[in-house]
């Protein structure tokens, strides 16, 4: 009987403890920062759309490591993806300034030409 | 000065701690790229995400020092090396917003300029406008004046030829205008002088000669058969010369009158009647055409 009550025990909470769920990952920042990465055109500008890209292997990478229950893990890599999708939206917009910039440069030398 | 800061901190880890251990290729990237966002247009242009790139760092070799070759430190060093190339890349903004502030106003100027030199062209566009027109005014009145001077001269020649018709013959001939006059009604016979009265009717010859004072002008004198040839040549002549000297009187130039005596060699009638002969003593007074 007590060996019965001791394995009943036992297997309630192997049972209680493999259907406890783990912690969601919370990917809100990283995925936020990819979108607006999106957003202002990362994907067509070459060098910011190669850290859009490794932030969303980033960010599937650490879900993958949070469903393992390397959550300490997933979230480390997380940071990684939101810098990388950070990065991403800067150098996009570098480029947006750089080609609005050229194209004040070259008004100025049509007027010039045009005055001559 | 934060950054300065931050950056001392780092450098002390690292020099503390981080001899111990070979840093991860991902730590050695962070400071690389650290050190070249810091000695850039960072430190002025972007210093808010420079600092942020200093404490990433600073984090990144606490992590280092706890653990050497842990995930957590090299997550943390690959983050502090995106850090600081987001520093640079903000810089690199701030640069050619910059850039396109300063092209932006050149351009203004050089609008400004454009328009300040294209209001002043209209100006003297518009000066040379008004000089053109005035002096198209002027050229018009001008030949007004001109066509009214012409209308008047015609008139008066007009009137020149009619008075001239009432002193004798008036014709248009090849040689030129022709005013064929009666000796009689000029000289008395075997005189060389003119006679009383003769002046009123050559003064409607200098009227007439008024309006064409650029003309080359002959005076003829011929005489009928009566008496010798040498008579009448020197007496025809002599005549002549007293209407040519009369006409210079008068204010013709002297350098364009001739007076020639024709003598009795062209008769225009028959010197065997009375009448005829009285139609060969004549004198012709002969205004070329212009341009002889």
């Amino acid at each position: 009987m007590r060996h019965a009550l001791l394995l009943m025990s036992l297997v309630f909470i192997v049972i209680s403890g493999g259907c406890a769920k783990s912690p969601a990952l919370d990917t809100g920042s990283s995925t936020s920062s990819i979108r607006a990465a999106e957003a202002v055109g990362a994907g067509t500008v070459p060098l910011a759309s190669f850290h859009l890209q490794l932030a969303k292997e980033e960010v599937a990478r650490a879900e993958e490591l949070a469903a393992k229950g390397d959550h300490d893990r997933a979230k480390s890599l997380l940071q990684r993806a939101e810098a990388d999708a950070e990065l991403a939206i800067l150098l996009s917009r570098e480029q947006t300034e750089k080609s609005e910039a050229d194209a004040a440069m070259a008004r100025v030398r049509q007027l010039q030409r045009e005055s001559r | 000065m934060k950054t300065f800061g931050s950056l001392a901190l780092v450098a002390c880890a690292a020099l503390t701690f981080g001899c111990a251990s070979t840093a991860p290729t991902e730590l050695v990237d962070a400071r690389r790229a650290y050190e070249q966002a810091s000695t850039g247009p960072a430190a002025r242009l972007a210093p808010t995400e420079l600092h942020a790139a200093a404490q990433a760092l600073a984090r990144a070799e606490a992590a280092f020092s706890d653990d050497a070759n842990s995930y957590r430190t090299l997550d943390l060093a690959y983050v502090a090396q995106r850090k600081a190339e987001m520093a640079e890349a903000q810089a690199s903004i701030a640069v050619e917003q910059i850039a396109r502030t300063d092209s932006d106003v050149e351009y203004s100027d050089a609008q400004r300029d454009l328009v300040a030199d294209q209001r002043k062209e209209l100006g003297q566009a518009r000066s040379d406008l008004a000089l053109a027109e005035q002096n198209s005014e002027n050229l018009a009145n001008q030949l007004g004046s001109e066509r009214d001077a012409r209308r008047v001269a015609e008139l008066e020649s007009a009137k020149a030829r009619a008075e001239l018709a009432q002193l004798g013959e008036l014709e248009d001939e090849t040689r030129g205008t022709v005013i064929t006059i009666p000796q009689s009604v000029l000289f008395r016979s075997n005189e060389a002088y003119l006679m009383p009265g003769a002046d009123a009717r050559l003064d409607l010859v200098v009227a007439a000669l008024a309006a064409t004072s650029d003309r080359n002008v002959i005076v003829e004198g011929h005489s009928d058969s009566e008496g010798s040839e040498a008579y009448n040549s020197t007496m025809t002549q002599r005549r002549a010369d007293a209407i040519r000297d009369y006409l210079v009187r008068r204010g013709y130039p002297s350098g364009l009158v001739q007076a020639r005596g024709m003598g009795e060699g062209q008769p225009v009638a028959d010197n065997a009647t009375s009448e005829g002969r009285s139609d060969n003593r004549r004198f012709q007074i002969i205004v070329e055409r212009a341009g002889r």
